[in-house]
């Protein structure tokens, strides 16, 4: 069929997608981003670096003193994306299916298998903490990064009645409605990143007209990118109850005065902090150790003891979280992080991944495959060695 | 026949006393005092409990950079120096064991730089103040902006203090020794004495029962005063008594009473601590390295002369380093109670041993002699580097925390650096195979074919530990904080190594690279493994980057100018064969040309 002198385009760029050529070619690629991506970590730290080189399209690079920036090279998506699309497809395409190739079949569905778990991280991973002193129960875990204006109905003694508006919604201008309330809150504007200062006598006037707002200046600055660095993020919020402006807010996560308002006999506090996210159940901190080796300071263990209390499912037990033993309960993972306040808080890194087991099934695929792969290779060499071995002995 | 045998067994002997040469010392110090009983002795530093003569050894190595010292006409041992500095601290300010080679340090003391490089504290004793000043200032600054004069004065400070803390571990300097501190411990002055003892103290003495806390003499001697008896301290006190006063019976009955009473305190610690003194003594690591060079050297003498009476010599002293090497890391296994990689330094001790083992199997496989060098040169390679990357003081530190499970450091560590252990062996063939086709005026085409399926065969081996070793990584970073891949320096390092191999292996497969596109692309995987290995660590980022050492740094570049003039060789048309075929060339057109084939 190939011998045809004219190829049709599809057949043609059937070839160019399976050949070894382009697998070749990618995986080199590959290596320069992964090189790039290591050296680029000291300026731009880790999460820096992996967005610009592995988590993008195109690497752009602005030479010195130049005005705008040129793509220099492919990024990680679509680097990662083709090779999986030329592995897939050459293996089905190329490779038979008969048992000596058994390893290789092996081999490459486990790697498709490795970069699709790692597509599914990237897009359905979500990273929280969770964080509590002890003595202290906590029903929920904060999102790392991701932000949220909350507006609280602190009404009843009892319980608070919360809304949750995600950073995703907070586009300068947009007036939300927040549902079974008589509320409404425009967004004035928003800043990711921000810094915050008492307002001097010969500052601009604030656009906040509530709340501590007016006695603070704000000044937008860019997204942090180093690993240990944390934005502050502020927004000025008009809030309307009823049609009528109960004035505009500054709400920041470097404020920590509550501010709020009363409307219709209740009560409600607006806050701008790391964006929540309840469980149906509660964790309590019994107890935090951490122990270090006798006459250092090289940690040794942290451990949290912590009793996991779910009312619906009539569950109530103590575990023991620890470095490399995590808590796994109901899709989310609780690892050992952090502490602080004299060892009296512990905080909990919580992962939901949903293709957590992908690599695992991977590496045993991969692994299988190789060592069938290069045994059964070993054994031909070996054979044909004999057979050398036998005819010399021949003549 | 049989004068082969003769030099069989005479190599095979030979073998045997360079491997036991560290049992040969006395261990007798001045007037006959038995220093390796007192070595013998168990303390508990750095977390963990150790014999003093490990202690002593690592912190002579953290101020000298040498485990002995030249004194008195004679060389002290590290062990034989502690004591001095403990009990006899006048004689032991006059040995010259501070390394000062920074000039400007030197000239912030007044010194001219001279070919000298070892000065005694005598000699810097003046300077304390100067040098304190100025490391505290250096101190403020973050360790990697550090300029060299601040880095070499925060060094020199550092070490100056670690021997004054080791003077006043036993006792405060210039007093009337430790029988004297403890017959005053019940006064009000005693008791402060006993406080600066207690926070200063480099170690302690005092053992508890069970796994506790030991405690410091200062702290020992704090307890005494609420009512404790500590016999502990006055072995202690005797034994000072007797090694001032030269009483050599006195000194090793003390010696003997401490250790009685360590063995009734903690007899399992104090029992590994004595494995530890005889592997401190065997020298594995570096009688191995001794082994491995002599047989290197006997190999290459086997190019020239006597190949079939050489070569076997070098197999006896090869497989002698070899055994030797493993003893080694067996002990060493035990002693830490740890899988054997666990830092830096015995990542370098492991990968030479894979990569000699490696090498040594290839040879049985092919016996071309080609495996037997790789064998010996890498043992010897790594073993040097591991001898440098230990300077930095206990290579058997405590794990921190997240390192603390022996399941991942025996599956991921040691199934990653046994893949180092394969490219190295890879790239060492195809530098052979690189220097040989220059060397060599006719080279066998056959032999050449055989190198490139060696390396291959290793590649195959390479891949196949590489790729587990970093997927296991991933497995054990999603156990301890919830992420597989976190593009790390370390594992986008593993993760280079993987797919250069990859490439290598799809690049033959294609047809793309045939016998010298292998040999090339195996000697740059050398480069990128040691990048991966050492080069990651020194960009100070992400969760592997300890072991930082600028001299790591130069070492590093070195060897990857020698990678890059290997692969030079081996890109190289070869250049007898350039030579010669130009004289025909140039003779042809002399002559009546014929076409040239």
């Amino acid at each position: 069929m190939s011998n045809q002198p004219e190829k049709s385009i599809a057949v043609a760029l059937l070839d160019a997608l399976t050949s070894l050529k382009l697998a070749i070619v990618l995986l080199a690629l590959l290596m320069v981003l992964v090189l790039a991506c290591t050296l680029a970590q000291v300026d731009l730290g880790t999460h820096g670096a992996v967005e610009r080189y592995m988590r993008s399209w195109l690497v752009w690079w602005r030479p010195d003193g130049a005005s705008s920036s040129i793509p220099v090279l492919p990024g990680g998506t679509p680097v990662g994306g083709l090779l999986i699309v030329n592995l897939s497809a050459a293996q089905i395409r190329k490779l038979q299916l008969n048992w000596r190739k058994a390893g290789l079949w092996l081999i490459h569905i486990g790697l498709i298998l490795l970069v699709a778990g790692e597509f599914v991280s990237a897009m359905l991973q979500v990273d929280a903490r969770l964080t509590f002193e002890e003595g202290h129960s906590a029903n929920y875990v904060e999102r790392t990064r991701q932000y949220e204006v909350a507006v609280v109905d602190t009404s009843d003694p009892k319980f608070d009645d919360e809304f949750g508006i995600p950073e995703s919604l907070l586009r300068d201008g947009a007036t939300l409605t927040i549902p079974k309330t008589p509320l409404q809150v425009k967004v004035v504007a928003y800043m990711r990143n921000s810094e915050l200062r008492n307002r001097a006598d010969k500052d601009p006037k604030s656009n906040a007209t509530a709340g501590v707002g007016p006695e603070i200046t704000v000044q937008g600055l860019p997204p942090v990118t180093a690993d240990d660095a944390q934005d502050t993020p502020s927004a000025y919020i008009d809030v309307l109850a009823g049609g009528s402006s109960k004035g505009v807010f500054l709400l920041s996560a470097g404020i920590s005065a509550v501010q709020g308002f009363s409307h219709g006999g209740r009560t409600y506090r607006l806050d701008l902090r790391l964006r929540r996210e309840y469980l149906p159940y509660s964790l309590t901190l019994k107890d935090f150790s951490h122990d270090v080796y006798p006459g250092t300071d090289i940690p040794k263990n942290f451990s949290s003891l912590v009793r996991l209390l779910h009312p619906e499912r009539g569950e109530d037990r103590t575990v023991l979280i620890y470095m490399n033993q995590p808590l796994r309960y109901e899709g989310r993972t609780f690892y050992q992080a952090s502490f602080g306040k004299n060892d009296t808080m512990s905080v909990l890194q919580v992962v939901q991944n949903p293709g957590w087991l992908m690599p695992y099934v991977s590496c045993t695929l991969v692994t299988l495959g190789l060592l069938i792969h290069f045994g059964l290779s070993l054994g031909r060499l070996q054979r044909r060695q004999v057979r050398t071995a036998t005819a010399v002995g021949a003549t | 026949m049989n004068g082969r045998r003769i030099l069989l067994g005479f190599a095979a002997v030979t073998a045997t006393l360079i491997a036991a040469s560290g049992f040969f010392d006395s261990g007798k110090g001045r007037q006959g005092v038995d220093v390796v009983a007192f070595g013998q002795l168990p303390a508990q530093e750095g977390g963990r409990i150790k014999p003093i003569d490990s202690l002593a050894r690592n912190a002579l190595l953290m101020i000298r950079s040498k485990q002995t010292v030249r004194a008195d006409g004679r060389t002290l041992s590290a062990t034989e120096w502690l004591l001095d500095t403990m009990f006899r601290p006048q004689l032991a300010d006059t040995y010259p064991i501070f390394v000062v080679d920074d000039p400007d340090v030197l000239g912030l003391m007044g010194m001219p730089q001279t070919a000298e490089r070892y000065y005694s504290f005598d000699r810097l004793r003046n300077h304390t103040s100067k040098v304190q000043a100025q490391a505290s200032a250096a101190r403020r600054v973050d360790a990697k902006q550090r300029t060299r004069f601040q880095s070499a004065v925060v060094q020199l400070f550092d070490r100056m203090y670690l021997y004054y803390r080791i003077k006043h571990t036993l006792q405060i300097e210039g007093g009337a020794g430790l029988a004297d501190e403890l017959a005053r411990a019940h006064t009000q002055a005693g008791q402060e004495r006993a406080q600066a003892i207690a926070e200063l103290a480099y170690f302690r003495v005092l053992p508890s029962t069970g796994k506790g806390d030991w405690r410091n003499v200062g702290e020992g001697m704090m307890a005494l005063h609420a009512g404790m008896p500590q016999p502990v301290l006055e072995h202690y006190a005797a034994l000072q008594k007797a090694y001032v006063a030269g009483d050599a019976t006195a000194f090793a009955a003390a010696c003997t009473k401490v250790l009685d009473a360590g063995h009734r305190a903690d007899a399992e610690a104090v029992g590994v601590a004595g494995h530890e003194l005889q592997f401190n003594r065997a020298q594995p690591f570096y009688n191995g390295m001794v082994l491995y060079v002599v047989a290197l050297l006997l190999l290459f003498a086997s190019w020239a002369y006597k190949p079939e009476t050489l070569r076997p010599l070098a197999y006896v002293l090869l497989i002698a380093g070899l055994i030797v090497h493993t003893g080694g890391l067996v002990s060493r296994t035990i002693v830490q109670g740890r899988p054997p990689v666990t830092n830096l330094y015995s990542s370098a001790v492991f990968v030479g041993w894979g990569a000699a083992l490696l090498g040594a199997v290839l040879e049985r496989m092919y016996r071309n002699g080609f495996g037997a060098v790789v064998a010996a040169a890498s043992g010897f390679v790594s073993l040097i580097v591991a001898h440098h990357l230990a300077a930095d003081g206990d290579t058997m530190e405590m794990m921190r925390a997240v390192l603390d499970s022996n399941f991942w450091l025996a599956t991921h560590v040691i199934t990653i650096t046994i893949g180092y252990s394969g490219t190295f062996v890879a790239g060492a063939i195809a530098a052979g195979w690189a220097i040989r086709r220059h060397a060599l005026r006719n080279p066998d085409p056959q032999a050449s074919k055989s190198l490139a399926s060696m390396t291959y065969g290793i590649q195959c081996f390479s891949l196949l530990f590489s790729f587990a070793g970093t997927v296991l990584g991933g497995i054990w970073a999603d156990q301890s904080w919830g992420r597989f891949w976190g593009w790390d320096p370390k594992e986008n390092g593993a993760l280079l190594i993987v797919l250069w191999i990859a490439i290598l292996m799809h690049a033959r497969w294609g047809g793309y690279v045939r016998e010298r596109g292998l040999m090339a692309m195996s000697i740059a995987g050398m480069a990128i493994t040691a990048f991966s290995w050492f080069g990651v660590n020194m960009l100070g980022v992400g969760l592997h980057s300890y072991g930082f050492t600028d001299k790591a740094f130069s070492a590093l570049a070195g060897f990857m100018g020698l990678c890059v003039l290997l692969l030079g060789l081996c890109l190289a048309p070869p250049r007898f064969r350039v030579v010669r075929t130009l004289a025909a060339g140039l003779s042809f057109q002399n002559g009546a040309a014929t076409p040239h084939g």
